[in-house]
């Protein structure tokens, strides 16, 4: 690379101000003492797991004790737990056996799910896997019906999110289930259903038993974990694509990352511990967030109907537009203004996809004006007011 | 000093008045881009040499290949003063001109050690000799050769051929200073390096508009200016912060005017930096219907708030010319990184295609932008882009 290259002074809206947080959804600030704790215990039980010795076996030992504190979570026998290096990889390991399934070719997804099981299926249709993607309603929010009849004879899975990360739309997944499971019931041949819970677990939760699902995705960083961790539950076996030295029953082969499950077990169930409280406070933040947007002149929450209190979406992440002014562009005036929040649109957003937002029937000009303001365990009702007060001056100086 | 590069000046040979002045400034841009590091630079005969120590020759020839008035060079191969050898090293050149289909040589030596036992007559035939005996198909013309061996027998002996074609032109500043407007686009720096090969010395310009354009949009301008650079020998890269125009034309003017009146703003204030730096013409990298608002009306109209050159070298140049062109130069990569320079939210979904002079010019004088853009030229703010042997590549690894 080169020297040091000039840069231009900051923009002169810039000011220095504490970071107010609101990106929750796309990584959670993590539990310090757990993240020291658990690099204390890759120092310690260094070992392999798989190692027939002490070392090993110390580190087999707390490898195992973070699978069961992380079933217990999510309402899982320990041995229904896979650990892996993080959501995507759960999401794929379950998509990619729809490759090595005999016979079954078609999978049937949701149109709106994260480009962990979205892109993975694009993959998987190249490979000639007829690929039925189901739309979701205005809300937001997929019909279990409409689910139930994409489902073919020769469907190997279905796939559907616990809750969008673009809109926070909650799915529901026990109704799926079961509308799948009775539209196939004649025909002996039900399909694996998976579910992408990584933006579940950590807001409303997960119960592996009471949803029906036969696997789902975690990821310990949207919870207060750290990065490069994740884990499955399976309630079935399913053939991977991927081998090696048959680690976590063959499903997710390569050396187990300990310290890692360790952690992630221990901020699942802390964060699983706080949720009730910290619930009662997320619908405080949405309720005040809505209510505050609704106030700015032109800005509005999508979908436009949404309003505080309502099941169908977790309290945790709301997805605003401010038409005319592109939502890449407010983002950025945000960061400048201390807060963080999330785009999906670029300024040339008119001509990118907002697939999620396209799929639920919004026009452009509000999807390409959208942010994600996500909250979390440390968020407050001044992050709120904060974020509200210089979302407003911004858009009033910058709108066109 | 054992690098020696043979250098091919082209166009300067054909200046009489003032061939000295042109030579003396290439040799000052040659000299001054090796400044970091030793280098002897004479002229023997039209022709020049270049000797810099073995650890900086692919500086050496870096440089030469960015410097406008150098034609191309050779980098000489040193061998002992055996005629063996040297023919060796004469059939080694000669080797790739022939798998090329090139059928036509003569070789030319020189001797200056004349304790040295064949004279350069002696030496080029039997280089000849060697060449004709190994590739059958090859013909002396001694007149119209498609391929010159050069020998010369010196304290060693040194074989060179054609060698690398350089930008050729004229050099940097022998024809003025101009003013590049310069985007993150394809076009504006192939403009650039264009005029430069011209002997236009340039300082360019951008037009930021934070926050509808971003930090990163003005890192790859810049980033592009510092490869342009590598071929100036330097560069200013001028920004002018153009938010409140854009807001006022979006405010004042129809929605199907604005990207014209935008323009036109911009050369106006192209015109007022220009005239402020003693500056002789504006360069753009505007193409004759490349976009559906690229017409000659509507030149006319941004031209006439402008009353120095405005050089368009691309103006009738077929895009896949000046993608061919932005790859050898090095800036295409950087200018296909996906930050826009122009936000979506003040183009017009259907642009003035053909501005009505008069009538547009009237209608844009009456909502009197003199003032917004005086003040962003006011606040221009500057920076100096040296040149470089290791210019800005676009980042291999996505962010």
């Amino acid at each position: 690379m080169t020297g040091v290259l000039p840069t231009l002074p900051p923009p002169r809206y810039h000011a220095a101000m504490p970071t107010c947080y609101l990106d929750w959804a796309a990584s959670a600030p993590p539990y310090l003492d757990i993240l020291q704790e658990s690099a204390a215990l890759a120092a310690s039980d260094y070992g392999n797991p798989s190692s027939l010795h002490s070392t090993g076996k110390s580190a087999r030992t707390a490898l195992e004790d973070a699978r069961a504190v992380f079933g217990r979570v999510v309402g899982a026998a320990p041995e229904r737990i896979v650990f892996t290096s993080g959501g995507t990889e759960a999401d794929s390991i379950a998509l990619l056996s729809a490759i090595v399934a005999k016979g079954q070719r078609s999978i049937v997804i949701s149109a709106i799910e994260h480009a962990a099981v979205f892109e993975q299926a694009r993959v998987i249709e190249e490979l000639g896997v007829k690929v039925i993607r189901v739309r979701p309603g205005a809300d937001g929010v997929v019909d279990p019906g409409a689910v139930a009849d994409a489902v073919r004879p020769d469907t190997a899975i279905v796939a559907v999110m616990a809750v969008n990360n673009e809109t926070g739309a909650v799915q529901p997944i026990d109704r799926i289930v079961e509308a799948v499971r009775a539209a196939t019931a004649d025909s002996g041949r039900t399909p694996f259903f998976h579910c992408d819970a990584v933006q579940g677990l950590g807001s409303i939760g997960f119960d592996a038993a009471a949803l029906g699902v036969d696997g789902a995705a975690f990821s310990a960083h949207k919870l207060g974990g750290p990065r490069g961790v994740g884990a499955m539950y399976l309630r079935k076996s399913i053939t991977p694509l991927a081998r090696g030295g048959g680690q976590e029953r063959g499903v997710r082969p390569g050396t187990h990352n300990t310290a890692g499950a360790w952690a992630f077990s221990r901020a699942a169930e802390r964060s699983s511990a706080a949720r009730a409280e910290s619930f009662i406070r997320a619908r405080d933040h949405e309720r005040a967030l809505l209510d505050g947007l609704r106030s700015i002149p032109g800005a509005a929450p999508l979908p436009l109907s949404r309003r505080p209190g309502d099941d169908r979406y977790s309290p945790y992440i709301v997805c605003a537009t401010f038409p005319g002014i592109g939502g890449e562009i407010l983002a950025r005036l945000l960061d400048e203004a201390g807060i963080a929040v999330a785009t999906g649109a670029a300024c040339s957003g008119a001509k990118k996809e907002r697939r999620v937002l396209d799929a639920m029937g919004v026009s452009r000009e509000l999807s390409f004006s959208s942010i994600r303001i996500s909250t979390g365990r440390d968020t407050t009702i001044s992050d709120i007011d904060l974020f509200l007060e210089r979302a407003a001056a911004a858009y009033a100086r910058y709108r066109v | 000093m054992d690098a020696l590069f043979l250098i091919k000046i082209g166009e300067i040979r054909l200046k009489d008045g003032n061939r000295a002045e042109f030579e003396n400034r290439l040799k000052r841009d040659i000299k001054r881009r090796l400044s970091s590091f030793h280098s002897e630079l004479t002229s023997r005969e039209g022709r020049y040499y270049l000797k810099v120590d073995e650890e900086n020759a692919a500086q050496a020839e870096f440089a030469l290949s960015r410097t406008p008035g150098v034609n191309g060079w050779a980098r000489a191969v040193k061998t002992p003063k055996t005629m063996d050898r040297i023919a060796g090293a004469a059939l080694d050149a000669m080797a790739p001109l022939a798998a090329r289909g090139i059928s036509t040589f003569k070789v030319e030596s020189r001797r200056s050690d004349k304790g040295f036992p064949l004279d350069s007559y002696g030496i080029s035939r039997e280089v000849g000799g060697a060449i004709l005996e190994r590739f059958p198909a090859m013909r002396v013309d001694v007149h119209n050769p498609h391929a010159t061996v050069y020998v010369e027998v010196r304290e060693k002996a040194y074989v060179y051929t054609d060698g690398t074609s350089g930008v050729r032109g004229l050099p940097v500043g022998s024809g003025g200073r101009g003013l590049l407007l310069l985007s993150g686009g394809i076009d504006s720096p192939v403009a650039g390096y264009m005029m430069l090969g011209r002997g236009l010395a340039l300082e360019s310009l951008y037009f930021h508009a934070y926050p509808y354009t971003s930090r990163e949009a003005w890192e790859k301008v810049r980033d592009l200016a510092a490869n342009l650079a590598t071929y100036s020998g330097g560069m200013l890269l001028h920004t002018a912060h153009f938010t409140e125009v854009q807001l006022k034309i979006k405010k004042d003017a129809l929605p199907e005017k604005t990207t014209l009146y935008l323009r036109a703003c911009m050369m106006l204030a192209a015109d007022m930096l220009a005239k402020r730096r003693g500056l002789n013409s504006i360069v753009s990298g505007e193409s004759l219907g490349q976009v559906a608002s690229q017409t000659a009306e509507n030149m006319r109209f941004t031209g006439a708030y402008t009353d120095l050159a405005i050089l368009r070298p691309l103006a009738g140049t077929d895009k896949e010319d000046t993608i061919r062109t932005a790859r050898t130069i090095g800036t295409y990569d950087i200018s296909i990184l996906p930050y826009e320079d122009c936000c979506v939210l003040f183009s017009p979904k259907h642009p003035v295609l053909k501005a009505k002079f008069e009538e547009e010019r009237a209608a844009f004088d009456a909502l009197g932008f003199r003032d917004v853009v005086a003040e962003a030229v006011a606040g221009v703010e500057t920076v100096e882009l040296p040149f470089t042997f290791t210019p800005p590549r676009a980042a291999e690894v996505p962010r």
